[in-house]
């Protein structure tokens, strides 16, 4: 892939039984010429092993990951991981994605999501960042239905392993996990629903630098995903 | 953890935001001159490279 272009890097996860599509979305000008120069995607299993990858016509709209990844026969969570280059004169509009999530054969209601960016998309005119913890969190309001939560982390390095703290709260109590991710390796991190007799509130994550994170819910006892987004940065 | 890192490939771009490569960041701890110009936020845009950036500070730090 040539380096002469701006560069970013999406990941999400995903788990085999879902219609997963990805949406690709970028600029066209008025000649309908686009802006996306390559996409490449990866696959990785928990461990940070590369176990697929191809490149994608930039003409493609959209990327059915669960038909890609079962005729690759993956049959365990994974992290995708979408690398795109486009021309830097519409930086603002640099692409980005969109997830289409339902397990098949389920009544739930599909899931819609925006793929979360991990490496690049901040243009240095923004300036640095003045502190190097990157915080994140969500707030969690009670579903109707009886569910679990949790959160998956993935670390989007290519050499350097990734450490990062996740903190569930109840009420005024905290509950810390910590996480320790090899190179592109990733991981589920459960949350209690209750703690002390006081309900799940909010999850924060911490880490020194970005890292691919999404919050997740999930219907009991099926085990069907209800919620699938990215956590909120607030603090970087 | 995984086992096994990757090496280094000049070609591979280390940070995204600034689309700093590898081989220029090498280049540049070799003769001593980093930060380059226009590179000198690497690391600090979005962070997600620091991690890399500063293992291949290391790793050029005992190659040299």
């Amino acid at each position: 892939m040539s380096s002469k272009w701006s560069a970013l890097l999406s990941a999400t996860f995903h788990e085999p039984g879902y219609d997963h599509l990805i949406e690709l979305v970028h600029q066209r000008d008025p000649d309908a010429r686009r802006r996306l120069a390559a996409l490449d995607v990866s696959i990785y299993d928990e461990g940070g092993k590369l176990l697929h990858g191809w490149p994608v016509e930039t003409g493609q709209e959209i990327v059915d990951l669960d038909a890609r990844l079962r005729d690759a026969a993956v049959r365990e969570r994974v992290m995708v991981v979408l690398d795109a280059r486009y021309d830097e004169t519409v930086f603002p509009y640099r692409p980005h994605h969109y997830g289409y999530l339902h397990r098949r054969g389920s009544s739930s209601p599909p899931l819609y999501y925006a793929v979360g960016s991990a490496l690049g998309g901040v243009p240095d005119r923004l300036g640095a960042a003045t502190r190097l913890n990157n915080f994140d969190t969500y707030l969690f309001r009670r579903g109707p239905f009886a569910e679990r939560c949790s959160v998956m982390l993935g670390n989007l390095a290519r050499f350097a392993a990734a450490e990062a703290q996740v903190f569930a709260y109840y009420g005024t109590d905290r509950v810390g996990h910590a996480v320790q991710l090899g190179p592109r390796a990733h991981v589920e991190v459960p949350l209690a629903r209750e703690h002390a007799g006081q309900a799940l509130a909010r999850v924060e994550t911490k880490s020194l630098f970005r890292l691919a994170s999404y919050v997740v819910r999930r219907r009991e006892p099926a085990g069907d995903l209800a919620l699938f987004d990215h956590l909120f940065t607030y603090f970087k | 953890m995984s086992e096994t890192v990757p090496e280094p490939l000049d070609a591979i771009i280390l940070c995204y935001c600034t689309m700093l490569t590898v081989g220029e960041f090498r280049v540049a701890c070799a003769d001593r001159c980093w930060p380059l110009p226009g590179k000198e936020n690497s690391g600090k845009l979005c962070t997600g490279c620091l991690g890399d950036l500063l293992y291949c500070q290391e790793r050029f730090k005992a190659d040299g």
